[in-house]
Parts: C-alpha cells; structure tokens; sequence
C-alpha cells in the first residue's frame, strides 16, 4: 500500500471516529432510508498476467505490466430489504500506466520496467449485498456478488512507448465484462453517516492490440485488480 | 423495480458519457498512389541498434565475425526503418513496393548530423518474403552486410525490396528490367528522403553526396539507376557495381551458347517472365520456352514462398539443367557450313562434338545440361540463329575496338537483352565509378560483363574514371588489402572444408564448395572496396 493510500486511510478513520464519538444515534427500522450516496478513495492493486506480446519484430518474452492505481470512489446504493442492498460503484477514471517487463532493451531501446502506455478506465460495477446483523448493528459486516465492466479510453502510446514500438502507435483495448466480489464492513457513524471499508476483487481482461504503421502487435492480459475502498457513506 | 432501475440507469448514461477518448495516432496513409510516394509516414522502425549491441550480435555468430573482420567494428547505431512507398511494375503497373533506410545514429560525428546516402540494389533472392529492412531476420544476410558496411559507418543506406516482393501485389519481379528497377530505386530514394526527417533518427540528415552500388542482379540494377539519375539530371557522386550482369546481351549469347552459369536455372524464370510481362512478345504461351516437364506453374513459380531446394527437390525447377542434353540440329538454309558450326556449339562442352578446346569451367559448363532440362531446343536454337546472324560486339569472340552490343535483334529474349543491356545508349557514366567482381566468378562472368563495360566505356571517359577490381587479381594498388583478404579467405575456407572440422572433403570436392560458394564469397569483399572507393569522394 502505497504512504498516500495510508495517509488516506488514516484520515477517513479519524474523520469517522470524530462523528462517531460527536452524535450516535440508532435508526428504527421503519426509518431507514431506501437510497444512499458513498464517497472515498479507491486503492487498485493489479495482479497482471498477460501473453507474451505476439507479432512481427517482437523479440520472445516481451510482456507488459500495470501500476497500481488511487482514485476517487464513489458509489450509489439502493436498500431491497433490511439486508440486501444493490451497489453501483464507479472509480474515477484514472490515468492507468503500462510498463513494458521482459527483455531490458528490444534492440538498444529501453523496455523493462519503462512506462509504455497510458489509458483512463471506466469500471461501474454493480453488487448484490448481502449486510449480516440488523440494521440497528453499528458495525454491518457484508459480501456482496455482481458484474464489472471495463472500458478503456484516452490510450496513449509514450515516448517510450513509441520507440519500442517502432513509431507512433495506435492502442486498442477491448471493454471487459467480468465477475466481481466484495466482503467489507459498514459502520454507523450517526444518523444517515456510514462509514465503510471493503476488500473487492474482479475479472477484468482485454485484448490489447497496437498498430504501429499498419504493424499489429497483440496480447491478451488478465489484470486481476484488488481494490481497496474507504469510503463515508449518506442514506437519503 | 422500476424505482431501482431509474437511478441505476441514470448512473450508466452518466457513465457512458464519460468513455469517449480515443487513441494517440499511428502512423497516415498516404492518399497517394504517384511513383516515389512514401506509403506509410513516416515509416515503421524495426529494430534500433548502438554500435555496441550491434557488434555484438555480429559477433555472435560465425558469419557475424567474419563479416566484422572486413567491415570493421561499428562506429554507429543503426536504426532500420521499413519503408513502404509507390512505384510502378515492368508494364506500368502501379505497385506498392517496401525496402530499408538504414540511418547511422550515436554521438560521434561520423554519424550523425549530415551523412552520405548509399542507394543499394540486392542481388538475387528467390524469397517472395524477403525483406531487407528486417536484421531480425537471420537469413537476411545481405541486409545485415550492407548495414555493418555501410550504415554502422555512417552511411545512410536506402535498399528497395524490389516490386514483386514482400508487401507488393505485382505478381511477378520485373527481374533486370532496367527502366523499371533504376526507377524503383529512384522512387525509394524519393520516398526514404521524405522519411528521413520524420523518424526517430532526425539528428541524422541526408549531405547530399549520393552513392549508388549493388551486387549480382544489384549490380546491373545499381548501373541502370547511375545512368537514369545522370540522364534525369540528378548528381551522383560516385558508384560501383559489383558483380553485376552489365553486358546483358553478351552474356546471354555466352550462356546460350553453352557457357551456362551457375544459378541459371533459377535466373531464366525471372528473366522471362519479367520480359513477357514488360513486352509481351518472348512467348505465345510458356511452352514455347519451356519443357513440358516445368512448364506447368513456370511463370508465377520465382520469388517463391517455399525455399528454393524444396523447388528442386519437389521437381518444380532443375537445379543445373537448363538446356536438354540432347544437341539440337540447326539448319540454316542454304547453309550447311554456318549449320555444321552451330549445331557443334549447341553441342554439351566438353563432349566430342564442341569445337572448343576444354578449360577449368568445361564441368561447371557442362552441368548445365540433362534430361530433363528447362529450356525447350528450339527456343535455343532461334537464339542462336539470332546471334549468329547479328553477333553481338563481345561473344564468341570480342571484336576488334568497343564491344558494342548487336543492333536490334530479332530474337525477342534476345532483342529483350538487348533493351536491358548496359552498354545500350551511348552513355558512360560523369562520376567516379567502380567496377569491382572475381575474375573466377562462375555465376555472373567477369571478363564478359566487367571486361565488357570497362571496354565501352574505355574511348568515352577521362581517364582515372573507371576503376575496375578483380579481388582474385594480384594484389596491388589502393586495394590490394582487399584482394589479399579475398583470397586468404578463399584459401582459408579450402582448407576447412578439407579439415576433420569442415568434413574432411576431398580436394576436388572441397574446390567444388568454393566454386558454388564464390559469388557470394565476394560480396563483402567488393562492398569493403566500394566503401573505401567511397570515401574518397
């Protein structure tokens, strides 16, 4: 975990113990409301495994890697029951970097460990909840189940990039439908304050293919992102 | 459900709205399809070399080190970009074409900032795929010499693929087509200018001094785009051929008559095709050329995807055969005396009929002869009606003065050489050239096509001009390094080929290796001397 994903981290539990020990109050049940609004900061670990990078002039082993990602969390929620609730959770779409793994250099340029590629991903996924404890719990642990989705845009090829490559390249990355988990754990903070910490993971892989003056190089990569979310939530 | 989907489907509209970036830009096609037009720009870099990785990959193999040994060890990077660009087929056709820029790069002076642009012909490859750009590519070994030569010592090297080849549709390779191989080398020299400046490679500009050379079929090429450059006004600074097929017409009648070279085989589809597509007259159909064992497929069979041994061994081509062992009567009318004469020279060498007395290529000759064979008889025999009719300046037996070339034939393979022979036009070249081969070379003659030229040329320029280099001469004068190189070389392989290492051959069998092995032997050799002759100028 990154010192500014800590810092964060630290800061959401300070704030949320502050209004926690500033005005408890229990919900009835007959109170509670249907919708509510989450914000927080969203910790993406990837867990990347990709083919070898497959067309002409490609030397064997050349591979690609991501960096781990922070963004800004936010997410809607809608109560079915007093313990089911639906999630749509959405990052702000990050500037996601792709650093080539494999040979040191292709030729005498530059390639291991060197930042290849950038892209902006868009990833709502949506979560059936289940909340254990009743509703009047301060602390709800829950697990939920649901479908990611995964779009990729503003690719960019980097300098670096470009003179692996060959030229200026053009990057296309097919969308990723893929399942999603969650196990997390809510607490009340006070009146329609919650404040919440999960643990998710999702299938998310694409085709990456890159045209660099009519030369195609493809890969297929499994990102295996993990992501951590602190976040305060608003029931309304 | 409805109260669940509304806000849930607002969310995704929201979200939908967000991903609508593209993609940072490739490379543009250009919407043209004018000759000289650059295709793809700018152009694809395969591979980006410093001078160290790339000596170390030479030295890596055994040919490498070799290679490095008369090269010498890089002074610069290279950066080889694949070039895509227009230009036009032997029939007019438009055709894309491909080939390389090879630019030295790295911070010593010698290789960057203005250089030397050498424009380089291939010799002959029988791989459809060939594509001389790709060093990655371990049988592209003339890509790799021209780039250790030339590139790796700060010479901008520009190489077409040549039409027919690798990316280009045309069907066939206009094969020693000299209109249209001198204007794809000019169409690749216009294109990779455009290139240049927008590469990777942009601290490294084009001086000016421009050099053309080639080896074998690139020699021939190498010439023809020296004389259409000088006619288009276009300054050339200096040029060699090596050992190129100049004296076309010549050195048809010689083979016709015989004299067959090795490799001849594979070069007659390539020449006839390409001069049945560029003037439609050589055939009404292949069978008039060719024997009914290989006519089937013979026109679309060179370049080839397959390797060239499966061709041989697959009976598609005959690996030496190409005239029938049987000898063909000719008749002259009226004439018993000239059909007497023509029909002993028909003859196979070394035979009890051929009139010439044997000589050290009489096996190599003669081997160019079985059943089956490629060429039909009497496809030869008009050939050499045609010759014996209209003799060229140079064969059988060299005329007293200038050499010059038979006036218009009627023969059509033989009126196509003609066309494409080099000493056609009363031209000689007004920049320093030299003609470098082997005087031993048994696949493209030396005296006939080397000799040949230097002789036409001889009453036309100043003298000091010309250079003509045997590298199996005595050695002496500004090249006698590279002579003595050649054949310490030459001597070294022989006595491989005898040690336990090399198998422990014969010496006739031994000699037989250096033989098939000689006009590749040379290549580097000419193309150190074409350097050094360069950089004189």
């Amino acid at each position: 975990m990154s010192t500014l994903t800590r810092t964060r981290l630290a800061w959401l539990a300070a704030t949320a113990g502050s209004i926690y020990f500033a005005a408890p109050a229990p919900v009835r049940a007959d109170d509670v409301p249907s919708n509510s609004a989450r914000l927080g900061l969203y910790s993406v670990f990837y867990h990347v495994s990709a083919d070898d990078l497959s067309g002409p002039y490609v030397p064997p082993g050349a591979n690609i890697d991501a960096k781990n990602v922070d963004t800004l969390y936010a997410a809607y929620v809608r109560r079915l029951s007093s313990h089911f609730d639906v999630e749509l959770a959405l990052g702000y779409p990050p500037l996601q970097k792709t650093v080539g793994k494999g040979p040191a250099t292709l030729g005498s340029v530059p390639y291991d460990g060197q930042v290849i590629a950038t892209a902006r991903w868009l990833a709502p996924t949506l979560l059936v909840e289940y909340m254990f404890l009743d509703e009047q719990s301060a602390w709800r642990p829950y697990v939920g189940v649901g479908v990611n989705y995964t779009t990729f845009y503003d690719r960019d090829s980097t300098a670096q990039g470009n003179a692996a490559s060959g030229g200026p390249t053009r990057l296309s990355l097919t969308p990723s439908v893929g399942a999603a988990g969650t196990v997390g754990v809510a607490y009340h903070i006070a009146n329609q304050w919650h404040a919440y910490a999960s643990y998710s993971i999702s299938k998310v892989s694409t085709d990456l293919s890159a045209d660099t003056a009519g030369i195609i190089r493809t890969t297929h990569i499994n990102f295996g992102p993990q992501a951590l979310v602190v976040a305060v939530g608003y029931s309304f | 459900m409805f109260k669940l989907l509304t806000p849930l489907s607002m969310a995704m509209s929201a979200v939908l709205l967000c991903a609508c970036g593209g993609s940072s830009p490739t490379a543009t096609i250009a919407p043209s399809l004018a000759h000289g037009t650059l295709a793809v720009d700018p152009p694809f870099r395969i591979a980006s070399l410093n001078a160290a990785s790339f000596q170390a990959e030479l030295a890596a193999t055994g040919s490498g080190a070799q290679l490095l040994q008369i090269t010498g060890p890089p002074r610069c990077g290279v950066d080889f970009y694949y070039v895509e660009f227009w230009t036009v087929g032997g029939a007019g056709e438009t055709t894309e074409s491909s080939g390389a820029l090879m630019v030295p790069t790295g911070a010593a002076p010698a290789c960057s900032g203005p250089r030397p642009l050498v424009l380089y012909a291939h010799g002959t490859n029988t791989d459809k795929a060939l594509n001389i750009a790709d060093v990655t590519n371990a049988s592209n070994t003339e890509g790799v010499l021209i780039a250790a030569m030339f590139a790796a010592q700060g010479y901008i090297v520009v190489a077409p693929n040549y039409a027919g080849y690798d990316i280009s549709t045309l069907g066939y390779h206009p094969y020693l087509n000299a209109a249209q191989q001198s204007g794809e080398m000019m169409d690749i020299l216009t294109a990779a200018r455009t290139a240049l400046p927008k590469t990777f490679s942009a601290a490294t500009s084009d001086s000016g001094k421009l050099f053309v050379t080639g080896y074998s079929q690139g020699g021939h090429v190498a010439m023809a785009t020296q004389r259409a450059l000088q006619a288009a006004g276009v300054a050339v600074t200096g040029a060699a051929g090596m050992s190129g097929p100049y004296a076309l017409e010549a050195f048809g009648d010689a083979i016709l008559f015989g004299n067959v070279d090795l490799g001849s085989t594979v070069f007659t589809p390539l020449l006839t095709t390409s001069y049945q597509k560029a003037y439609g007259n050589l055939y009404t159909a292949p069978s008039d050329v060719y024997s009914a064992t290989y006519v089937s497929g013979i026109e679309t069979l060179l370049p080839s995807a397959t390797p060239l041994n499966t061709l041989f061994s697959s009976g598609l081509l005959p690996e030496t055969a190409l005239f029938d062992s049987t000898t063909p009567i000719v008749t002259v009318p009226n004439n018993p005396v000239l059909s007497a004469e023509l029909t002993a020279l028909l003859s196979v060498p070394g035979s009890a009929n051929y009139p010439l007395p044997p000589t050290p290529q009489t096996p190599l000759f003669a081997a160019g002869f079985g059943s089956p064979y490629l060429l039909n008889n009497s496809y030869r025999v008009a050939y050499a009606l045609d010759a014996a009719s209209n003799p060229d300046g140079a064969v059988p037996t060299p005329k007293a003065g200038v050499p010059l070339a038979a006036t218009a034939p009627v023969q059509p393979l033989r009126l196509a050489f003609y066309k494409n022979d080099l000493r056609n036009g009363a031209w000689a070249p007004n920049a320093p050239t030299l003609l470098c081969g082997g005087d031993a070379d048994p696949t493209v003659f030396f005296s006939v096509n080397t000799g040949t030229m230097a002789a036409f040329w001889s009453p036309l320029v100043q003298a000091g001009l010309i250079t003509v280099l045997d590298v199996n001469g005595s050695p002496a004068g500004p090249f006698a390094a590279i002579q003595t190189g050649f054949q310490e070389s030459q001597a070294a392989q022989l006595a491989f080929y005898e040690s336990a290492a090399g198998g422990s051959l014969s010496p006739a069998a031994a000699q037989q290796l250096i033989v098939e092995g000689y006009h590749t032997s040379v290549a580097p050799f000419c193309s150190a001397a074409a350097r050094a002759f360069f950089s004189e100028l």
